[in-house]
């Protein structure tokens, strides 16, 4: 089923009597998720994405705008009329029955047609159970299972009415390192299984990043940026968007472009075609330096941290906006020079941002790869 | 060095010893007080008790005994018919059981609006409710025995159960108890399609179970209990409720009363709560910690 | 006459045209619109006036015997001489304060049930603190028992005041007074046993005093559960790393418990002692258990009634008075209160 926002816009009216400031969570949010991607929503907190989860869902009505699903509108449907399954970030298993009575709970308020018989919803309360692999479970009440199980069961429960959609809210926040990439891998598994449409929120990048078909960013209410991670990841709109992705985060040091070159601290870095002279602020992924004795970028070196198969170099540069630079290299290229650590760049990695609005400045062949 | 060390050793020993000496004498001291509190606490009941089973004649010896030479257990049919305890007691249980389950429905409505639901005004209206816990309750009665004279109330099972049906610190209670279940299971229940009412009765009911049986456990016990009320509203005898029965029954001060049917009587109405306490005792304590109200 | 059937016919046929033509088509042939309409028309509105579908019943109850009592106790306080047969009879009055004067007239008895009330509340309200701090103080340091002994004492708790109050009244009560062979009751035996002359506590010619001991004690046994309860709750969510340090210090016991239990628990106190003399100020039924309705010894010219007392007497034949004396009452509670939350404001270490 694919979801369609049209201009999807939410107000909130102030908390406080007194003043008429209005809160915009959401901001004229357009965007279609195709049928059977997953589509993570991304951003800090506040930035909307939870709002419009569940504007999606039916527990809150847009302020303006439509929702679409496939070619209905769903705008002024409730949710329960709406073909959506909703995974709670507290997972909000009722905690005095049994996983299978949770999950049975959903089918049981069907009524009319949609009426399913005691043998029928067992059956299929069993076969979501499968799905996530919680079989063994079903007579336990939820404080006896562990915070990953407990997860399985809340997606069971949303999954037992074959929803059209499945919306998962901070899907992987309440569990541990280890057992959130499991469950992520999970939640992949599960999607491609059934091919449900599912919409997930996440203040986690990487969380976003691995499992995403689609990724949307957000600040603020207003959508910074939709696309394949990966595309996101190398191309980024903006600043923000550029900060927001990657671990380790993005270097950003200020610079100025002239003639065509890129300085920092007159020190000229990179040709950057096409762009005219002024002041930038540049931004280069860790993994964009390269140790180069001949390399204009000097950097004064504070530690080397060998981390396995790659090196992270911490290092320091007035120009640099951050209390340090951290660039990866591999392994194999020496740092030589104990004081100072030389880089040249390579310009893919190298993006340029306007000093005034954070807008993406592209050269070179970057427009390009824009559109692969 | 080696003898100092000794020394040392002997002085703690010293030391700890005598402590343990105190600490021991602390120890009796404290379970000597507690026990005589104890026994003071619980002597009425024992007297009570060992009252209702001892003969008139051995009741009224110089030297009372501390347990009835011979055990009279007809005292106990003759407090029945004295006091009309039977009459009494039956409508003691109407009106108990009855006022309870109108109440908690009452209660348990109320109390989820106030925690689940949006309407204007809502806080406004929960701080008046509060406000009003701080008058005395006789304020009310003297209007409410107007109001009841009105509706022509007066010596009927109605007068006894609807004026005291709503209690607000029932409804503070229970709504306390709602606000604890997260938010996430309401919103969980209305994307399933749940109706706000079954969700009231499949979830959150049985969540706050325990404060329900508090309430219901003081709401019973107030209607055991009540006596002013009842006196003021009824004028035939068969009307009352148990406690009325118990004073009127036995208001002979002269001395000369027959104290072991007396005690009986006493007894007969005393024994249900303490089965009461007996097997709930832990959601009276419950409820009672959170309340300072008495029945 | 014309013009009006033909505009009635106008009208019937715009009606038929919109409603039938238009609504109709739409709601049939359209689905979506059809939902829509059903959401907003039926949904939404309704989803305004639910909660009030819920509040109905409560408010319903509370507007006639909570709310209205309240506006109707302040108004028949001021009509002069009001009386409920009196109203019925057609009768009206007029405003004034003649009710108040008439509760402080002397003759009226106000003076008597007040005094008894204040100094019942004003004894027994710290005699059952203190020693109810004291009993939950011991409890919290012993640990076999603890829950046994903690029932115990809860026992008086689960008590209908006026059954136990004659057992009260029976342990005191001497029987064949003024016989040969009188039986002095169960305390003057037990005080007989220390030696002590037996005391005539509540038969005839008792003196006031001997009354009000008896009152007090079974005051202060009736209210003793409900304070423990509440108090070794507070100590028992006392942080012990507070007891651990005082040790390390070695602090005596003492100390330790004027210096670190009682302003701990000074919230707990508070709340107590606030409890405490509301409840004092509404004393009824414990005396009603013990000296019964009339709220006198037999044979004795003093009455143990309090202001509750007074006003359920006032009740029967003068509303006015009644009403009169129950907002002194209240305001008399409400002053105590307020003070009291003055003061341990100041004194709560919280």
């Amino acid at each position: 089923m694919k979801v369609e926002l049209r201009n999807l816009t939410k107000i909130f009216p102030s908390r406080n009597k007194k003043s008429s400031e209005e809160v915009v969570a959401v901001n004229d949010f357009t965007f279609t998720v195709p049928d059977g991607k997953l589509i993570g929503l991304l951003g800090p907190s506040g930035c909307g994405k939870s709002t419009t989860l569940y504007m999606i869902s039916g527990l809150q009505k847009p302020t303006s705008g439509q929702i679409f699903f496939g070619d209905d509108d769903v705008t002024e449907l409730s949710p329960e009329n709406r073909g959506i399954g909703l995974v709670f970030q507290n997972y909000a298993l009722y905690p005095h029955m049994t996983v299978k009575q949770n999950i049975l709970f959903p089918l049981q308020n069907l009524k009319g047609a949609d009426r399913m018989s005691k043998e029928a919803m067992i059956e299929r309360a069993y076969y979501v159970a499968s799905l996530v692999q919680i079989d063994e479970l079903m007579e336990r009440k939820p404080s006896e299972l562990s915070g990953g199980q407990q997860q399985r069961v809340a997606i069971a429960r949303a999954l037992v009415k074959m929803p059209k959609v499945l919306l998962l809210d901070e899907p992987l926040s309440n569990l541990d390192a280890r057992l959130r990439l499991q469950t992520r891998e999970e939640i992949r598994r599960i999607q491609k299984e059934t091919g449900i449409t599912t919409i997930f929120v996440t203040h986690d990048q990487e969380e976003a990043m691995s499992i995403s078909d689609m990724i949307v960013v957000m600040k603020l209410g207003v959508v910074q940026q939709i696309g394949h991670p990966q595309e996101v990841y190398n191309n980024p709109t903006n600043l923000f968007v550029a900060k927001f992705l990657g671990t380790p985060p993005i270097n950003v040091l200020s610079g100025e472009v002239r003639g065509e070159k890129l300085y920092i601290s007159d020190d000229a870095v990179l040709d950057v075609p096409g762009v005219d002279d002024r002041s930038v602020f540049v931004g280069i992924r860790p993994e964009g330096f390269i140790v180069d004795e001949n390399g204009a970028l000097k950097c004064e070196l504070s530690n080397i941290e060998v981390m396995g198969r790659d090196v992270s170099i911490v290092s320091k540069h007035p120009a640099s906006l951050n209390p340090i630079i951290r660039s990866i290299i591999n392994a194999d290229q020496s740092v030589s020079g104990t004081s100072t650590v030389r880089y040249s760049l390579k310009s893919n990695k190298v993006f340029l941002f306007d000093t005034d609005t954070e807008e993406r400045i592209y050269f070179g062949d970057q427009a390009k790869n824009e559109e692969n | 060095m080696a003898n100092q060390a000794t020394m040392h050793e002997k002085d703690l020993q010293k030391v700890t010893s005598s402590q343990r000496v105190v600490s021991i004498l602390v120890k009796t001291l404290l379970y000597a007080f507690l026990s005589l509190m104890a026994l003071i606490v619980v002597f009425p009941f024992y007297w009570m008790i060992i009252s209702s089973l001892k003969s008139i004649t051995e009741y009224r010896l110089p030297i009372p005994t501390l347990f009835p030479k011979e055990i009279i257990w007809h005292n106990y049919i003759e407090a029945f018919s004295a006091a009309n305890l039977d009459r009494l007691f039956l409508n003691t249980v109407y009106v108990g059981v009855v006022s309870t389950l109108l109440s908690l429905v009452i209660t348990v409505l109320c109390a989820f609006a106030f925690a689940r639901l949006e309407f204007k005004g809502k806080n406004a209206l929960f701080a008046a409710l509060l406000g009003t816990m701080m008058i005395p309750g006789e304020l009310f009665t003297i209007t409410n025995f107007i109001t009841v004279n009105n509706f022509g109330w007066i010596d009927t099972y109605t007068v006894l159960i609807v004026p005291f049906l709503v209690s607000i610190f029932y409804i503070y209670l229970l709504r306390q108890n709602f606000l604890q279940i997260p938010n996430e299971l309401y919103l969980a229940a209305k994307v399933d399609g749940t109706s706000d009412l079954k969700y009231l009765w499949k979830v959150m009911i049985p969540l706050s179970l325990p404060t329900l049986i508090s309430i219901t456990i003081l709401k019973m016990m107030g209607a055991w209990n009540s006596y002013v009320w009842p006196r003021l509203v009824t004028t035939s005898e068969e009307m009352r409720l148990i406690t009325n029965g118990l004073r009127d029954a036995f208001t002979d001060m002269s001395g000369q009363a027959n104290v072991p049917v007396q005690m009986a009587a006493v007894a007969i109405v005393s024994f249900p709560l303490f089965l009461v306490f007996l097997f709930l005792r832990k959601y009276i304590m419950k409820g009672v910690s959170r309340s300072g109200i008495k029945g | 006459m014309d013009d009006n059937k033909k505009t009635g016919g106008w009208f019937t046929e715009a009606v038929l045209n919109t409603f039938f033509k238009e609504w109709v088509w739409n709601t049939f042939c359209v689905k979506w619109f059809w939902k829509s309409f059903c959401v907003n028309l039926v949904y939404k509105k309704f989803d305004k006036w639910k909660a009030w579908i819920y509040l109905v019943p409560a408010i319903v109850l509370l507007l006639v015997f909570t709310v209205w009592p309240i506006i109707n106790t302040v108004r028949i306080a001021f009509l002069d001489g009001y009386s409920i047969l009196g109203e019925v009879g057609g009768e009206t009055y007029s405003f004034g304060i003649s009710n108040f004067l008439d509760v402080l007239d002397e003759y009226s008895g106000f003076g008597e049930a007040l005094k008894n009330t204040l100094w019942l509340t004003f004894i027994t309200v710290p005699l059952s603190t203190i020693l109810a701090l004291i009993i939950a103080v011991c409890l919290n340091s012993i640990k076999p028992l603890q829950k046994f002994l903690q029932t115990i004492f809860f026992l008086p708790y689960v008590t209908n005041s006026i059954a136990i109050g004659m057992v009260f009244e029976a342990m005191f009560n001497i029987v064949g007074l003024g016989t040969s062979d009188p039986s002095f009751g169960i305390i003057n035996n037990i005080l007989g046993v220390f030696g002590l002359d037996p005391i005539n506590w509540i038969n005839i010619n008792s003196s006031y005093w001997a009354n009000m001991a008896v009152m007090i004690i079974y005051i202060v046994w009736n209210a003793l559960p409900f304070k423990i309860l509440i108090l070794l709750g507070g100590l028992q969510s006392v942080n012990k790393q507070y007891y651990d340090a005082a040790k390390i210090d070695s602090t005596p016991r003492i100390r330790v418990f004027t210096r670190i239990t009682v302003p701990l628990l000074s919230p707990m106190i508070a709340y107590v002692v606030i409890t405490g003399f509301i409840g004092g100020f509404k004393e009824y039924s414990s005396i009603v258990g013990i000296f019964g309705d009339d709220m006198q010894a037999v044979g004795t010219e003093h009455t143990l009634n309090t202001m509750v007392g007074y006003i359920y007497d006032a009740l029967g034949n003068n509303e006015g008075r009644a009403s009169a004396a129950a907002l002194i009452l209240f305001a008399i509670i409400f002053v105590v209160t307020m003070i009291n939350l003055r003061v341990s404001k100041k004194k709560t270490h919280y």
